[in-house]
């Protein structure tokens, strides 16, 4: 796998059997307001990302809850449109590279052969915009098997019916042929005959988690996308339901796109792991180099949170604050509101001085408004020229974090108003830590300690 | 265990325990048959400890929680046999709570018992302790005890919280119906006080009050003291939403639930059970809802508080290796039953039961190969008029016909650590007993 942004052209194009690419994807929600429903902002679920993953391997996506990996998930099974970007499919080698050549040029230098190339491969290999043909081949080679088994399963259908819908629906089988089919389906997953004629509600978590595997296997895909499939189940069904994952991998060359938030079951089931953070990639790379040399201060929160059996008691390490809202990303990078570690080039700005005024107490109700010239340049006014006065003192107080402090230029008070001033930062890329390990964060990790 | 295989009871140990529940059995009735949903389960809390209550989904550990506060639906629940015993507490006269040689550094001591005042009588079970047995109590003593000795906290945030009421009108709440008199002495108003205003003020206080006294309440005369116990109200609501490392308390109180993220929704709930300083903490699984970021906090969260108020702790979660960091001592459950209680770390360094064992090791580690977790074959029996019999067996690995022919009862096998097996009962392997070294499959 290989990450990259769209405008970095620093790393090398590869070759090899890629099974999906992902090309700087975008998934936008609007937020409506008002009686008109006017469009007045947007939830930026996911935000430019691109990985690529190869025929027969397991990519684990991680990250917490609003990071934006079940939209991913749901981009790439074709659920919903992507605002930007794109998900290809089935690349080859050479016609990868094309694309990423092409790709690499903004939309308004394309040559009209250029855009006309890139228009046909987008017809072959983008799933959102796919010829019909090219489509109806994508959704029997795409499956997805969801959380809640008990949802995904229609409660009034028999199991008969819902394991054999794919193949009916594509005119696989009919009568007894398909009677046989799911019966030798229900087998590859541990189940038999006498389940055919029951309906969802008859069973186990477990066993409609093996039902909806078995759906999902029925046209006999290449790639699975696995949205938390194991997260309703107890341990020992857990075990179970790995178990039978990884020998359908083997008997059938199958390609997990595996999302979790469960790091220890990643960690067991994946090759390589994408880890997420506010809809970007925070890091990816091989399992074991994720784990062992952590290059991301989130990677680093989120396995020193992950409660482990064998883990010292004390090495419980917590991260301070929230997820920031997903309409408003912090600038720089999306990680420095809650970094342990984060330096004055993380891209502090004006939101990271309204967010801190929200949590003392009564400074932020003093506020009347904010006027922005940029993120990184604004004027706060205040009821009084007393609570301007006091915020510029806090500002130089070790009431904010020092990394703030220092990347605040300048700071101007005019009676009830106070202008802060920022350095500005651009976004942080990903960059090559290691072979096929990429981290979006402006430090080595050696300059650090944690 | 305190109860002996013939059901004879035994009276509690000396050592001080917050709660005792001895052989308790709850039932529900359903068209199958009845279900024995709880069956035969007793274990001890001590004084300021963190018992952890572990198990997998439909083994009972809610149902067991919720005996506590009555709060198991009936019908179809019956409360088919045993008792639920808890000693209330107050802190302690001589150190005021910090622990000293007085309260053997426990920080509480037990009420004595109101009908011998400490000599020992039966109701106390001579241990001159006022005991409540929870089954027994009528609603209304229970609905004192409910928020105030013993308090819950749900898995689920979102349904804890009632989305119409703001988080102050919600922790208000606990003190109006707890510590009404406290609030009524705060804002001024003596017992002896007679008159409209301090009656109408009272009535207030204890959530008595209807639609026109609140109207009569908002017109000036009566106004400055219904502000007077707003301030009073909101001052304490705020140190209890304080206690749980909330930034800014005074501006969270007037939000809304939906506000909220879910990791401060389970702050609020935490800081309301805790707002009376209750003797026992029921946790159902308070971090199951929550990333594992939060989740972390929030465990710290509940460790910190927990040592500072020295309340002892019901800590119940299906996954153990979180049981592991807050817990001092775990007792697992498996279909209604207790199969093995121990200290936590004798738990996971050397757990004696197949079922702990099997848990255990159904896990991810990094060391295990993919495709080769060990997980417990077959499924949860049903609990419909089970068979004596051993309710592990068909899915253990150590089986023998002994355990199909009688069931296992808890038994100690080291310093505290009991367990409901055979397999430690005679010699390995000799006349039909299960063994370690024997794999049926």
């Amino acid at each position: 796998m290989r990450i990259s942004h769209r405008d970095d052209k620093a790393l090398p194009l590869t070759d090899g059997d890629q099974m999906l690419a992902l090309r700087d994807l975008r998934k936008y929600f609007p937020i409506k307001e008002g009686a008109l429903q006017r469009v007045a902002g947007h939830v930026k679920a996911v935000d430019g990302v691109s990985f690529d993953l190869n025929r027969g391997d397991t990519l684990g996506l991680v990250g917490e809850s609003g990071c934006g990996k079940t939209t991913l998930g749901r981009c790439v099974s074709g659920l919903t449109e992507p605002t930007g970007g794109g998900v290809y499919f089935d690349l080859s080698g050479s016609v990868q590279q094309r694309l990423d050549e092409l790709l690499v040029i903004p939309p308004s230098d394309r040559t009209e052969a250029e855009r006309s190339e890139l228009d046909q491969l987008d017809r072959l290999h983008r799933v959102d915009r796919l010829s019909r043909d090219s489509w109806r081949h994508y959704r029997r080679n795409c499956q997805v098997v969801f959380q809640e088994s008990f949802a995904s399963l229609n409660p009034r259908h028999l199991v008969k019916d819902i394991v054999g819908r794919p193949l009916r629906v594509h005119h696989e089988a009919s009568g007894n042929e398909l009677t046989a089919r799911v019966v030798d389906l229900l087998e590859q997953v541990g189940m038999g005959r006498q389940h055919l004629f029951r309906y969802p509600h008859q069973f186990s978590g477990g066993q409609r988690q093996r039902i909806s595997i078995a759906r999902a296997l029925a046209l006999d895909p290449e790639l699975l996308v696995l949205d938390e499939p194991t997260s309703a189940l107890d341990v020992s069904v857990q075990a179970q339901i790995l178990n039978l994952l990884h020998e359908l991998q083997q008997e059938h060359h199958l390609t997990y796109l595996f999302i979790s938030h469960d790091l220890s079951v990643v960690r067991h089931m994946a090759d390589r792991i994408v880890v997420m953070y506010l809809g970007r990639v925070a890091e990816a790379g091989p399992t074991e180099t994720i784990f062992d040399q952590p290059m991301h201060p989130y990677t680093e929160a989120l396995l020193a949170a992950s409660p482990d059996v064998t883990a010292a008691e004390e090495s419980m390490q917590t991260l301070e604050g929230s997820v920031p809202d997903p309409a408003h990303p912090p600038s720089g990078c999306r990680f420095h509101t809650r970094c342990p570690v984060a330096t004055p080039a993380c891209g502090w700005d004006v939101d990271d001085v309204v967010r801190w005024l929200e949590d003392s107490d009564g400074m932020f109700d003093a506020l009347t408004g904010v006027t922005r010239d940029s993120e990184f340049d604004a004027w706060f006014t205040f009821d009084h020229a007393q609570d301007a006065g006091r915020l510029g003192e806090a500002l130089r107080s070790d009431a904010v974090p020092s990394p703030m402090r220092t990347a605040l230029e300048e700071v101007t008070i005019d009676r009830n108003r106070i202008r802060l001033q920022f350095t500005p930062v651009d976004p942080v890329e990903l960059t090559e830590r290691g072979p096929d390990h990429v981290a979006a964060c402006v430090l080595e990790r050696r300059e650090r300690s944690i | 265990m305190i109860v002996e295989t013939d059901g004879r009871v035994t009276p509690p140990r000396a050592a001080a325990t917050v709660a005792s529940v001895i052989d308790l059995r709850v039932h529900f009735r359903s068209k199958a048959g009845t279900v024995h949903a709880v069956d035969g389960v007793s274990f001890d809390i001590r004084d300021g400890e963190t018992l952890g209550l572990v198990g997998e989904t439909g083994c009972g550990k809610t149902v067991t929680a919720r005996s506590f506060l009555g709060l198991v639906p009936i019908p179809p629940g019956i409360m088919a046999g045993g008792s639920i015993l808890f000693r209330p507490h107050h802190t302690c006269p001589s150190c005021g709570g910090p622990g000293c040689e007085h309260c053997a550094d426990g920080g509480r001591i037990p009420d004595p018992c109101p009908h011998c005042e400490g000599a020992g009588c039966e109701r106390c079970a001579k241990s001159g302790q006022h005991t409540i047995d929870l089954l027994e109590v009528p609603e209304t003593e229970m609905r004192n005890i409910r928020g105030d000795r013993i308090a819950m906290v749900f898995q689920d945030p979102d349904k804890a919280l009632n989305p119409a009421l703001s988080i102050r009108e919600q922790v208000a709440e606990v003190f109006y119906l707890h510590r009404s008199d406290e609030l009524l002495a705060d804002a001024g108003i003596d017992e002896g006080d007679r008159g409209v205003a301090p009656f109408l003020i009272r009535r207030k206080a204890r959530l008595l009050s209807r639609r026109p006294e609140d109207v009569l309440l908002s017109l000036p005369p009566l106004r400055a003291k219904r502000n007077q116990l707003r301030m009073v109200t909101r001052a304490r609501v705020a140190d209890a939403l304080a206690e749980t490392q909330i930034a800014n308390p005074s501006k969270l109180m007037e939000r809304y639930p939906h506000e909220l993220s879910g990791g401060m929704k389970q702050r609020v709930i935490i800081a309301q059970a805790l707002a009376c300083d209750p003797d026992l903490l029921i946790a159902d699984e308070p971090t199951t809802a929550l990333d594992v970021t939060v989740q972390a906090r929030i465990l710290e969260l509940v460790k910190e508080l927990q040592q500072r108020h020295r309340t002892s702790v019901l800590y119940i979660s299906h996954d153990l290796s979180l049981v592991s960091r807050v817990c001092d001592r775990v007792a697992v459950m498996y279909a209604g039953r207790i199969v093995e209680t121990s200290a936590t770390e004798v738990l996971f360094s050397d757990p004696q039961h197949p079922y702990t064992r099997g848990l255990l090791a159904a896990i991810p580690a990094a060391s295990h190969q993919r495709g080769k977790l060990v997980g417990i074959s077959g499924t949860v029996p049903e609990l419909i008029d089970p068979p004596a019999m051993c309710r592990f067996a068909g899915r253990c690995p150590y089986e023998a016909e002994l355990c199909r022919a009688a069931d296992p009862m808890p038994a100690s096998v080291g310093d505290g650590h009991e367990v409901a097996c055979f397999i430690h009962d005679a010699p390995a392997g000799a006349n039909g007993r299960p063994s370690f070294d024997r794999r049926v499959r």
